[in-house]
């Protein structure tokens, strides 16, 4: 009896479970293959809008994140990978341009310039700090150009980084960043906070929650009409 | 021993639906523990510097088609000197001249003298290592030519220092500290004379 009950339950286990899994794998390649393809429209739209001249491509690597051995692509082969940690915050296809946008103006940056823009390259190395808020404002141009609303710049930042004190040399904080983005919103495409679509949305309530002191500041700025450079938090 | 076993399965079976049913309540409970939606934080600058004005959509280049090679250059140059990228501010609405006529197809696009106006995009200040400070300029408006037919942006650089501190780091390695104190060499600032030239392209055939 237990022999017969035991071959049963092999019987009935083993081939669902090749089954099963055949069928995990074709839902995970079709599931990739989509989210690809969406990669490269939005990609190619912002491209297409903002006659980008260089070539770039758009790759989907589900790696939660970057293996700390392989090197950033973005300059040196024009590449924009977007892995699995980065796709799992964006929402809609604004989060994706701003995602992409950003990291396009990366890789175009790399053209121009002496030594088929390697010297340009060196620079963007040298300077991250400098270079990260110039791609988030180049980034919300191509988003605009492309037809995509630049305030999910800020809540796709405001949810996916984290408010690292550490690499002060290297990177920004985090809030110092959403205000400069936010700041060049309101002065370039102040129509888009007029009509704010993501006024009700959850990471963007968060954004401005905590950037009350960042907003005052440049309330005033906005108000005495000033051009001097703040100095957010 | 039989019945022994077939009861254990039976326990094991219930256990299992047990444990399903189980992370079926939890995810209702969790739906449940959901905050109610309070009131939304409001954006004053929003509501009270922008509410007060109008403003147009800006404009977006949904449509396009590039077949085309055919280009046709057009020079002009700033009307107003800039001395430096801290002259300037993001936003800001600068006049260039067109410094020849435009000509397509025998049809007269842009007369010599005719205004350009362009906005000030990005302004990119210098850096250490060299690195030049940059303005872009973007939103050109080319009298009787469409937006989507010239170039979008115009960069204009300071004097790059990179290319001599690059290589001057590299040979100083061997004397350390010294390399390091390369990187207090800053970049050039962005000075525009009246008489600088300037070229971009329209391509006629572009949507």
């Amino acid at each position: 009896m237990l022999k017969k009950m035991f071959l049963f339950a092999l019987f009935m286990m083993l081939p669902v479970s090749a089954f099963a899994i055949e069928d995990i794998k074709s839902a995970d390649i079709q599931k990739e293959a989509e989210i690809q393809k969406k990669l490269t429209d939005v990609g190619v739209s912002v491209l297409n809008a903002n006659k980008i001249d260089g070539r770039v491509v758009f790759v989907y690597d589900k790696a939660e994140v970057k293996d700390k051995l392989k090197l950033d692509k973005t300059l040196l082969n024009r590449e924009v990978i977007v892995y699995g940690y980065d796709y799992k915050f964006i929402e809609d296809d604004n989060e994706l341009a701003a995602f992409l946008s950003r990291r396009i103006a990366e890789a175009y940056r790399s053209y121009p310039g002496f030594f088929s823009g390697r010297l340009n390259s060196l620079k963007i190395k040298a300077a991250p700090k400098k270079y990260q808020i110039i791609f988030d404002k180049i980034g919300v141009d191509y988003m605009v150009r492309a037809g995509y609303n630049p305030v999910a710049m800020i809540t796709l930042i405001n949810k996916s980084h984290p408010q690292k004190r550490g690499d002060g040399l290297t990177s920004n904080v985090t809030s110092k960043r959403l205000a400069k983005i936010y700041e060049y919103i309101c002065v370039k495409y102040p129509y888009f906070l007029k009509n704010n679509e993501y006024y009700q949305n959850k990471s963007y309530q968060n954004f401005l929650l905590t950037s009350v002191n960042n907003r005052k500041m440049l309330e005033e700025k906005l108000r005495t009409r000033s051009r001097k450079e703040l100095n957010y938090e | 021993m039989n019945r022994a076993f077939f009861i254990s399965f039976l326990v094991f079976c219930a256990v299992s639906f047990g444990m399903r049913t189980e992370s079926a309540y939890g995810a209702e409970v969790l739906n449940a523990s959901k905050p109610e939606s309070t009131e939304p934080v409001k954006d004053e600058i929003a509501e009270n510097i922008l509410k007060q004005r109008n403003f147009e959509k800006p404009v977006s280049h949904l449509i396009y088609d590039y077949k085309s090679t055919k280009t046709v250059p057009i020079r002009f140059s700033i009307k107003e000197r800039i001395k430096s990228e801290a002259d300037v501010y993001e936003g800001q609405i600068v006049e260039f001249e067109a410094q020849s006529d435009v000509y397509f197809k025998k049809d007269l696009k842009i007369k010599k003298g005719d205004t350009i106006k362009a906005r000030v995009g990005t302004v990119i200040t210098s850096g250490m290592n060299g690195i030049p400070a940059s303005i872009i300029f973007d939103n050109f408006e080319f009298p009787n030519i469409k937006k989507g037919q010239t170039e979008d942006r115009l960069e204009v650089f300071g004097q790059d220092r990179s290319l001599v501190v690059f290589p001057l780091k590299w040979a100083l390695t061997i004397l350390p500290p010294s390399g390091s104190l390369t990187n207090f060499i800053m970049g050039g600032h962005v000075k525009i004379k009246e008489g600088k030239v300037f070229t971009m392209y329209y391509h006629p055939e572009w949507l």
